[in-house]
């Protein structure tokens, strides 16, 4: 029987949710293709992991070495193309994460295998995977098809959703002789600059995009965030245009932040950004575009100018707070 | 220094109201514009020759309206301009356009390589990683700092969660450039004018090494299949009214809702 | 210093200048900004490198509103060499700020510079109902009503765009637009610095013009105005005669074309705005036009025509923070109350736009309001 590889992603000894959801997602491409899941962890010191991995998948297929430790893309890639080369799994899934980007498409190349990126869908047709990726900011699906009876697909975090598993998969642990990557050599983690708020712990959020214009309109936005006491945030282009400190910034890149409310001001929704605030408890969008795929995970919206709604918001807040 | 940033033009569909027409979406109406990323890169690639020397190329595939790209790169500063084109590479992949930079980029001189880590348009983030596999060569992809030094290149990547990956690979190597990494300075029309003077060298798949069966869909381990519009899952309650009532309704909601 | 192969001294005539410092004496913000109009001229004339605008931040803080060099004893143009000196910084490509870097960005790609689509710039006729010609859908016209970005796109001078319209249907002119081939007129690009940005943007209208055959033209904004009546001659044949609206309606108001019935009961004020008032002397007919419009009380304001202050919405301002301090619109304003006006009327998209918010700063808000005469005049058709 064929199997579904899940490269398991970790950091500082944690596995990733992107794990669980591709396990999730791959349960049913296994079911129409016939296969087996075996989850692929690549570490050192793993068991644990391994042990949490066992429901999810039909195997655990474990290689602990000290020189997996910390994620490096040349040395993952070369025990990985050594286990496909070994296994022929049908399928290798890998999260479309910034571990997964700095690898897959080395990966798919050394193997000479198709690779689709990013996938939001996984399919199984007439033995091929077909995904649905999407494309031009998330405005259109693309539906692609991948060549061949061996396949690489980096998944989209938050493309599938955790289901429990029921699997007890055996723990298998093999050994790989890895050769050394003098090339290339891992330093070490760093906290982007933290500044003295944290958006993670905070209950209401106010969070800006793009359309805020300039960093002379933030006091607008930061004043909100006052009058609800809480705090700021914002969606990467604030960040990159220097107008907000990046500790600030919400989304797959930035934090992941589940406040009570989250109040989404001129930011249009990209995944990225949806990624870091989704299990809000309450979202609120405030944006001039209708079909702003913020809309579609708000619970009330806004269409409207924020330079105009905003400074009522605040002051309808204030005489309700009293 | 020699470096190699590729570039890539893509559409703004920002704003549009995105029409499909069978494989691929109407883009009569669409601006175009250099991809951000790659925009990051040349930038990169501009500070780096200012303070080493050396040469910097910038290098599209695609037809004759990618020489505005290749055009506003040389005018930020790159000295030669470098275009792949042949129409049998429409449909080819993100591997495949690896392929076809591959084998243009392998004869010539660099020491580094800069691209965008993804593009605006197909957003597939495979071009920085596969090319430097076809090189091989090392390579990092979504990096937001970059220092080089003695053959050697300190880059930080950026990992979800506001971390940072530290590492150390030697040179030459492939660096996907993510944004946010310097700040690209501003590309004067007067400056595009003068650098539309400069020649851009042409190559057809016969110069690179390539046979039409190479590249696009022949070529190509995966293919698009169809387009569509992407479902509406949930939607929003939309609060109407002017923007006072509807900001004053609000208020009252979130105080309904208890979160006030 | 050098710009495009000539010195500053022999393309503004430099030597001329006798340091009188009546420029900085009149400049708008050179009470809050480190920008002295008199020094630059003097560094232009005597600096070798114009490497030294590189660190100046403060060319930035200019507003192009004219006022030095409508004060120079020597007819010289001092507002054109801080233009000129942005040119430098601007071909650089550095410390240029970002919102500016967008704004001319956006209008190479869209052909505005508010950021938005080309394809949206005839949003301010959705769900209107009036009717406008179209000249792009083959339809023709007399004349062509020059919209442009701001009334095009902005939600709240988009009021200013419909009002002209309800006001020309009103008056029998027979107009069209461009709808969405029209582009913008340069201006602001030109007073940005980007001098190759706005040579284009001339040569692409004009081009424009000519397919449509434009023979005469009215333009909402002064802006606008300035541009095709005093810039374009100097880059191609402009085979058309342009006039801004108050131009137009002074006419329409003699030839008793406009019914104005509705009285308004205001006190209402008028703040010339720079590109009409102190860069094309047009002070008497925007202030003929309200004086038509029956149950206006109309009070000056100290500060008016050749010595109006601006608003600080000139010169790129739109998309730059510009100096720190209190804005000169919020001073407009108080100036306004001072004289008890109910009504600032402003005949300029960016008056509208830095007043009505000044209005808000300066604690104003619900005594005075804002608006276009073309507002006022459509409010008492």
């Amino acid at each position: 029987m064929s199997e579904i590889f899940v490269l398991a992603e970790h950091r500082n000894g944690e596995l990733r949710d992107v794990t669980f959801e591709m396990l999730s997602g791959a349960r049913n491409l296994a079911d129409k293709m016939g296969a087996t899941v075996t989850a692929v962890l690549l570490g050192s010191g793993v068991n644990e992991m391994a042990e949490k991995l066992k429901s999810y998948a039909n195997k655990v297929l474990v290689v602990d070495d000290p020189k997996l430790e910390n994620f490096n893309a040349e040395i993952y890639q070369k025990v990985l193309s050594k286990l496909i080369k070994d296994h022929k799994p049908v399928v290798t899934l890998i999260g479309h994460t910034a571990f997964g980007m700095d690898l897959a498409p080395a990966l798919a190349v050394e193997l000479g295998l198709p690779l689709a990126t990013d996938c939001i869908d996984l399919d199984a047709v007439d033995g091929r995977l077909v995904v649905t990726r999407q494309i031009y900011s998330g405005k259109v699906n693309a539906k692609v098809a991948l060549k061949g009876d061996q396949f690489i697909a980096t998944v989209r975090s938050g493309a599938f959703s955790i289901e429990e598993g029921a699997l007890n998969g055996e723990i298998v642990t093999e050994s790989v002789t890895i050769e050394d990557v003098p090339y290339r050599r891992f330093l070490g983690y760093e906290e982007a600059e933290v500044g003295e708020v944290d958006i993670t712990q905070a209950d209401y959020i106010v969070s800006v995009g793009r359309a805020i214009k300039d960093q002379e309109n933030i006091p607008l936005v930061q004043e909100l965030a006052d009058v609800l006491g809480g705090v700021l945030a914002c969606s990467r282009p604030v960040v990159d245009k220097n107008w907000l400190p990046k500790d600030r910034q919400v989304g797959s890149s930035g934090k992941i932040v589940k406040p009570k409310l989250y109040l989404a001001i001129g930011i249009s929704g990209a995944f990225q950004h949806v990624a870091g605030m989704k299990d809000s408890g309450l979202i609120v969008a405030i944006n001039k575009d209708p079909k702003a795929p913020i809309f579609n995970v708000a619970d009330y919206g806004i269409v409207d100018d924020l330079f105009k709604v905003v400074p009522v918001l605040k002051e309808k807040i204030k005489e309700i707070k009293g | 220094m020699d470096i190699i940033v590729c570039v890539k033009r893509v559409p703004d569909t920002s704003e549009a109201d995105v029409v499909i027409t069978g494989k691929d979406i109407k883009k009569d109406d669409l601006p175009f514009e250099i991809n951000e990323w790659d925009n990051y890169a040349v930038e990169e690639a501009v500070q780096l020759k200012e303070k080493f020397g050396g040469t910097i190329t910038v290098i599209s595939v695609g037809d004759e309206d990618a020489n505005e790209v290749i055009r506003r790169g040389l005018a930020m500063g790159a000295d030669e301009g470098v275009r792949i084109y042949d129409p049998a590479i429409e449909g080819s992949d993100g591997v495949t356009i690896a392929k076809i930079l591959a084998a243009a980029i392998k004869n010539m001189k660099y020491d580094l390589i800069l691209t965008g880590a993804q593009a605006g348009d197909l957003g597939e983030g495979i071009v920085p990683v596969a090319l430097a596999e076809m090189l091989g060569i090392p390579h990092a992809t979504l990096v937001t700092g970059l220092e080089i030094q003695d053959g050697k290149a300190k880059v930080k990547r950026e990992l979800e969660g506001g971390l940072m990956e530290v590492l150390e690979i030697d040179l030459p190597a492939v660096i996907g450039i993510q944004t946010g990494i310097n700040e690209p300075r501003y590309v004067s029309i007067m400056g595009i004018r003068k650098a539309s003077k400069k020649e851009i060298k042409l190559l057809g798949l016969g110069d690179i090494g390539l046979t039409p069966e190479d590249v696009g869909e022949a070529g190509s381990l995966t293919v698009l299949e169809e387009l569509s519009v992407p479902p509406v899952t949930k939607v929003a309650e939309i609060i109407e009214g002017d923007p006072a009532e509807a900001a004053s309704k609000l208020a009252e909601i979130l105080k309904e809702q208890g979160v006030l | 210093m050098e710009i495009g192969g000539e010195t500053f001294a022999q393309k503004f005539d430099l030597f001329t200048c006798m340091q009188c410092g009546k420029c900085t004496g009149g400049c708008t913000v050179s009470l809050k900004s480190p920008l002295n109009v008199r020094r630059m001229m003097r560094e232009a004339l005597i600096r070798e490198s114009s490497d030294v605008v590189l660190t100046m931040k403060e060319l930035w803080d200019c507003t192009t509103c004219g006022t030095c060099t409508s004060r120079c004893p020597r007819g010289l143009d001092p507002a054109e060499v801080i233009i000129a000196m942005r040119g430098i910084l601007i071909e650089e490509g550095r410390g240029v700020p970002k919102t500016i870097m967008e704004a001319l960005e956006s209008t190479v790609k869209n052909g505005n510079p508010w950021g938005r689509s080309r394809m949206k710039r005839t949003e301010w006729l959705q769900d209107f109902d009036q009717e406008v010609k179209d000249l792009t859908d083959g339809k023709s016209a007399e004349l062509l009503a020059f919209i442009g970005c701001t009334p095009s796109y902005d939600p709240r001078v988009q009021e200013v765009a419909r009002a002209f319209v309800r006001v020309f249907n009103a008056a029998g002119v027979d107009y069209g637009i461009l709808g969405t081939e029209e582009s913008c007129c340069g201006s602001e690009m030109h007073a940005m610095g980007e001098e190759g940005l706005f040579e284009m943007l001339v040569e692409e209208n004009l081009e424009l013009f000519n397919e449509f055959e434009i023979t005469k033209m009215v333009t909402i904004s002064p802006h606008c105005y300035n541009a095709f009546s005093n810039k374009y001659s100097e880059y191609g044949d402009v085979n058309f005669e342009v006039k801004h609206y108050t131009q137009f309606l002074v006419d329409l108001i003699d030839e008793d074309r406009l019914k104005l019935t509705k009285e308004l009961g205001k006190v209402v004020t008028y703040h010339d705005p720079c590109y009409l008032g102190k860069h094309n002397s047009i002070f008497d007919e925007p202030r003929k036009v309200l004086e038509a419009i029956p149950g206006i009380t109309f009070v000056e304001m100290d500060r008016s025509r050749e010595r109006s202050l601006c608003c600080e919405g000139g010169g790129g301002m739109m998309w730059n923070e510009g100096a720190e301090g209190e804005r000169t619109a919020v001073v407009r304003v108080r100036d306004a109350a001072e004289q008890g006006a109910e009504i600032i009327a402003v005949a300029c998209p960016f008056c509208m736009l830095t007043l009505e918010d000044a209005v808000k700063t300066a604690g104003y808000e619900g005594q005075i309001e804002v608006k276009d005469i073309l507002e006022l005049l459509s409010e008492s058709l």
